[in-house]
């Protein structure tokens, strides 16, 4: 079920802003404009693909604060600035807290097409990885805490032996463990129980 | 021992006090007795060891007759008796004759100096007794005769006017003696014993072709008495041609001139032989000129009015009454008023140059303040690129994007006609934008000589504020223009004005831009008040130190590490060129407050400019 992107367009000049919003509907994207970082962070964004369209000036909240603060909302949804003068300082700032692009007004459209398309595939990828660690989770869910011990300490590359001492449990004990974890994950061998441990130290690292 | 010193000097000059006792032939205000005098009482001065005191008699020889000289010669002994003179002058002859006459009840051991006394008739009381010396006068009728005859060649008669006294008459053989010399040459008339009447209808019919000649006279033919000046005067008044005469008190009367010692002279040289004999010389040691020199005396009105010409009057002539030429008469006042003038076109050149100077440093000031003005815009200009370019790209991004939109809707196909038409006016509203902006900056940046306009000031605030808005944003200061109410129309240059007040509000900015949130505000306030309108930037920053406070709108001060310290400088200049002033003081609270006042053009007076 792919969704159509849904484009986020953040300027307080009306006239910009559904320039831009006219512009973008009329290449296939579905668009909300907000006048302000207030409002945008007031709307109840539905997670869906997509991208903000973020002017660096702003009355109130500047761009770069509603970067912020979606960083720190873990709100991963990308951002390109567009911004009427882009001066070098600033552009390094969004650039290092993630900002997809910084484009000037006037904005060539291909520019403008490019940023968003790479936006939306930064947002594709994000979406899936935190779809497959989500999944991750969702399987070790099922794991009872002991297990989920045992596989940690699998995870973090320790031998049987050394886990029965670990956790003071016998040897036979750890064993048994691991082989209703192994069941329970729906993996065969020792290699592929080695390989699901690395990309879940990849996705939750 | 002092008081002794005192006494005795006092009494050494008591006893040095030299008596001259002058006596005069005739009465006082006779012309040739006040010059003698004059002449006696400048030569005979004061030694420090020697004090001079001169007695002057007047004889009034008209009475002598021997019982009249007896009882004078009585009268002096005895008023002279304790003063005894220590020189005696006499005067002129008929003094000089007394004097000998009665010499022998008369002081008969003072030395007697004579004075004006004609050498003929000294001729005849030789040899003089001792004790009377003298230069005698010799008067020369010939020389001036003969010198009347050079300047009038062409003259045909010589007419000879005199008197009836004894003295008249004793003129009368003396001049007797001279003319027939002249006989070969002009015809000699002699008006001798005359009424002064008939004398004058004579000398009156007379025309160029005579000369008069007289010495004077003490009395007419009927017997009116008078002074030989008098008588000339009279005389030369009448004449119909010109008058000679050898008296030097004729000069002035009318008379041309004549060849004669002058009696000041003569007082002049008695006085010099009195102070020898003062000085303990023997009356007949002394070396004397034989005669008084003669010299040709005359009054140049008159020689002119005869046309005799300047260059004809001899080099050694006494010239009297030159009517002194324009520099002559007026050498100081000419000179003073030269002066005046000199230093006046001095003065004024000085100030024209002045003038010029200041006018050149005036136009170099102004170019110089509109040079200063143009690069503080552009440095305001250059501080305003972030804002100015955001003003510009807002409209142009959103013309762009319009355009781009519209070509997708085309390129989709479909009927949508309506998305358009507002898609393009939406471009034409946003170049218009666009342009608006641009024609602000230009008209701030332009370099354009001072105007002077009449404008509505509240305009020029609202077109400041949308110009810094952006920059308010960038800066995240909030600008808050408080519009005026009244209209306030001012006369003046907007852009220069619109300037300063740029200058203030980015100045603001700065003084918070340090500053927590709460304070970071800049407040723009009109308000009219009568006549002016003012209008103040308040800024809620940390305000001025109260040190900087009295030279901040001075050129070159600034406490900003990159200022040129031009702006407030600058800013007051403009200011005051239209007549207004600007006043920085500290807010009540916080912050600095910049209050511009201006003249405000009265709503009545504007709708006549507009009639």
């Amino acid at each position: 079920m792919t969704q159509p992107a849904l484009i986020h367009v953040v300027d307080d000049d009306a006239s910009f802003r559904d320039s831009l919003l006219d512009l973008l509907q009329a290449v296939g994207f579905e668009v909300r404009g907000y006048a302000s970082t207030g409002d945008f962070l007031l709307d109840a964004t539905p997670d869906r693909p997509g991208c903000v369209l973020l002017d660096m000036r702003l009355p109130g909240p500047s761009g770069l604060d509603l970067q912020a603060a979606l960083l720190r909302q873990e709100r991963t949804i990308p951002i390109i600035f567009l911004t009427g003068h882009a001066d070098v300082a600033t552009g390094i700032r969004a650039m290092k807290a993630g900002a997809v692009d910084f484009l000037e007004k006037p904005v060539q459209r291909d520019a403008l097409m490019e940023a968003i398309g790479r936006a939306l595939e930064r947002d594709a990828g994000e979406r899936s990885a935190r779809a497959e660690r989500r999944r991750q989770q969702e399987r070790l869910g099922v794991l009872t805490v002991r297990e989920r011990e045992v596989f940690a300490l699998i995870v973090a590359g320790r031998l049987n032996k050394q886990i029965a001492d670990d956790l003071s449990i016998s040897l036979r004990t750890v064993k048994a463990y691991r082989a209703h974890l192994m069941e329970k994950l729906g993996v065969a061998t020792a290699a592929e129980l080695g390989r699901l441990a690395g990309e879940l130290r990849d996705t939750t690292g | 021992m002092v008081l002794c010193l005192m006494l005795g000097t006092t009494t050494v000059f008591a006893e040095d006090v030299r008596r001259v006792l002058v006596i005069y032939s005739n009465g006082r205000l006779v012309g040739g007795n006040v010059d003698v005098e004059q002449g006696l009482s400048s030569t005979l001065v004061d030694a420090p060891n020697r004090r001079i005191q001169i007695y002057s008699e007047f004889l009034e020889s008209e009475f002598a007759d021997p019982s009249y000289e007896a009882t004078v010669t009585t009268y002096l002994r005895e008023k002279y008796a304790r003063n005894r003179p220590d020189v005696i002058v006499a005067v002129a002859r008929p003094s000089l004759g007394f004097v000998l006459r009665q010499r022998a009840r008369l002081f008969p051991e003072v030395p007697v100096v004579h004075a004006a006394v004609f050498n003929f008739y000294l001729d005849s009381l030789r040899p003089l007794p001792a004790g009377v010396v003298g230069v005698p006068v010799e008067y020369d009728p010939a020389g001036t005769i003969e010198q009347a005859l050079r300047w009038h060649p062409s003259a045909e008669r010589l007419v000879m006017v005199v008197g009836t006294t004894s003295r008249d008459l004793e003129w009368e053989r003396m001049l007797k003696a001279v003319t027939p010399r002249f006989e070969n040459r002009v015809k000699i008339e002699y008006l001798s014993g005359m009424p002064s009447a008939a004398v004058l209808a004579r000398v009156a019919a007379l025309g160029r072709e005579s000369i008069v000649f007289t010495p004077g006279y003490y009395q007419s033919g009927d017997a009116v008495r008078t002074t030989p000046r008098a008588s000339a005067e009279a005389i030369a008044r009448a004449s119909g041609a010109p008058v000679y005469g050898f008296l030097s008190t004729f000069i002035g009367t009318g008379v041309v001139g004549g060849r004669s010692p002058h009696f000041v002279e003569m007082g002049v040289q008695a006085g010099q032989i009195v102070e020898r004999l003062l000085d303990g010389a023997s009356p007949a040691s002394l070396q004397l000129a034989s005669v008084m020199p003669n010299r040709l005396r005359v009054d140049l009105r008159q020689t002119r009015r005869w046309g005799i010409a300047d260059r004809d009057i001899p080099d050694d002539a006494v010239v009297q009454f030159k009517e002194p030429t324009f520099w002559e008469a007026y050498r100081r006042i000419a000179l003073s008023i030269a002066c005046v003038i000199l230093l006046q076109a001095a003065l004024i050149g000085a100030l024209l140059l002045e003038r010029r100077r200041r006018r050149k440093a005036e136009l170099a000031v102004q170019l110089q303040r509109s040079q200063v003005a143009h690069a503080s815009r552009l440095a305001i200009a250059g501080e305003l690129t972030a804002s100015i370019a955001h003003e510009i790209n807002q409209p142009l991004g959103a013309i762009l994007a319009s355009a781009d939109a519209a070509e997708m809707i085309l390129k989709a196909g479909g009927d949508r006609r309506e998305d358009l038409t507002r898609i393009i006016s939406r471009i034409r509203r946003d170049d218009l934008r666009a342009s608006d902006v641009i024609r602000k900056l230009r008209a701030l940046l332009a370099k354009h000589e001072p105007e002077r306009e009449r404008f509505d000031l509240g305009l020029m605030i609202n077109d400041v504020a949308k110009l810094l808005e952006a920059e308010g944003h960038r800066r995240e200061v909030a600008l808050e223009v408080r519009p005026l109410q009244a209209d306030a129309m001012v006369v003046g240059d907007p852009v220069q004005l619109q300037q300063v007040l740029i200058n203030l509000i980015l100045n603001a900015m700065e003084a918070v831009a340090d500053m927590p949130p709460d304070r970071r505000s800049v407040v723009v306030d009109t308000a009219r008040d009568g006549n002016s309108v003012s209008v103040s930037v308040r800024d809620r920053g940390q305000g001025i130190a109260a040190d900087n406070l009295p030279k901040i709108f001075e050129s070159f001060f600034s406490t900003k590490q990159k200022g040129m310290g031009l702006g407030l400088s600058i800013a007051r200049t403009i200011v005051e060129a239209h007549g207004g002033r600007i006043q920085a003081e500290n807010g009540l609270v916080h912050g600095a407050v910049f209050r511009i006042e201006l003249p405000a053009v009265t709503t009545r007076s504007s709708s006549m400019v507009a009639a």
